[in-house]
């Protein structure tokens, strides 16, 4: 399954939810696959995808999405506990794992040497969790997910077909469209 | 007869303050020092009390907070400030989130461990470095109002702010 693609499913269930994506690929995919106010893009903060929508998941009725990488969650595995620990009903992370570290040279991340992130969330107290290697089973939990309870933690197999363009990096304006949709509500 | 109102404590000025400026999501890591303010606000309904594992973590989920349109502040200990630091520069500043950081800072009179030494010394140069503002208390002199311009200055500029309490205010743990 290419990433590209599975973002591109994501947003056509979306609809008006806010998408947080991890720094790198998976903001500049989710721009290219369609620009808007309630995605949220990250440009340097590797680790804090997740945290940043438990945060937004604790301080809006809304569902939320998180696009993390596997890279950057091995980094922050404490975020997958304060999940577990706060149990927002809200919240979909959703980790694109293709196994890497993709952008400093493709070296292989502890998730290809025996690392299992569904396990971790599973001792978490995550109880909703799904491992997806394709993209008509990611369609299926993913639209299960924005219809039931959570928290969801759903590991997908990826691969990436080249990187696209670098999308606008504008992190004021980032936060300034996003913030702004939920004020006017 | 006029009843006369009883001061309020260091702990309860912070409180005070965070209501004043809606701040309502808190995102820390336990210190036993600044305890008497995050258990005050653990037992208040007004806030949501986030424990995080790591200062990082919770200065992530505070601007989580901040991005759908709730204030939220942090506290943590100045080891912890060193934990979070490519939290703030790389998010915190190029964003312009507004996060009050409550910093217990070690290292000053009376610290009995030589390990807190260097983080807490290098805290406030390590603001200064990055061009954030902070104020520091060492005892409760003008408190309500250092706090409260602390946290307007904050929502104003749309950067951390840090609140530095020191053992002399607080008379945290000494050994």
């Amino acid at each position: 399954m290419l990433r590209f693609e599975a973002t591109q499913m994501i947003l056509r269930h979306a609809g008006d939810r806010p998408i947080v994506a991890n720094l790198g690929p998976t903001t500049d995919e989710l721009w290219h696959a369609g620009h808007r106010d309630r995605n949220f893009y990250t440009y340097g903060n590797m680790g804090l995808c997740s945290s940043l929508a438990l945060g937004m998941a604790l301080s809006t009725p809304e569902k939320v999405v998180s696009l993390d990488g596997d890279g950057s969650l091995l980094m922050n595995l404490g975020a997958i506990a304060s999940i577990g620990r706060e149990q927002p009903k809200n919240l979909v992370v959703i980790v694109w794992d293709n196994q890497q570290w993709g952008q400093t040279g493709h070296q292989p991340s502890h998730t290809a040497c025996g690392t299992d992130l569904e396990q971790v969330a599973r001792s978490c107290s995550i109880s909703h969790t799904a491992t997806v290697r394709d993209l008509e089973t990611l369609e299926q939990v993913f639209c299960q997910a924005l219809e039931e309870d959570g928290p969801w933690f759903i590991v997908a197999k990826i691969e990436e077909a080249g990187y696209m363009p670098v999308s606008p990096i504008e992190p004021e304006m980032t936060l300034y469209r996003f913030r702004n949709s939920f004020l006017k509500k | 007869m006029g009843v006369r109102r009883k001061a309020m404590n260091w702990a309860e000025t912070i409180v005070e303050s965070l209501k004043k400026w809606n701040t309502s999501l808190i995102a820390y890591v336990p210190d036993i020092s600044i305890h008497q303010v995050t258990s005050l606000i653990d037992n208040d309904p007004y806030f949501h009390l986030v424990s995080a594992t790591r200062e990082e973590e919770a200065i992530g989920i505070a601007a989580g907070a901040y991005a759908v349109g709730r204030n939220a502040a942090v506290f943590m200990q100045s080891s912890g400030f060193g934990n979070s630091i490519n939290a703030i520069a790389s998010m915190c500043i190029p964003y312009r989130m507004p996060i009050p950081m409550f910093i217990n800072l070690r290292g000053g009179p009376g610290e009995f461990n030589i390990a807190q030494v260097p983080m807490g010394r290098s805290t406030r140069p390590i603001l200064d470095l990055l061009g954030l503002v902070h104020f520091t208390l060492d005892d409760d002199y003008k408190m309500d109002k250092i706090v409260d311009g602390a946290m307007k200055l904050c929502y104003a500029n749309r950067q951390p702010v840090a609140i530095c309490l020191t053992q002399l205010l607080h008379g945290g743990k000494l050994a």
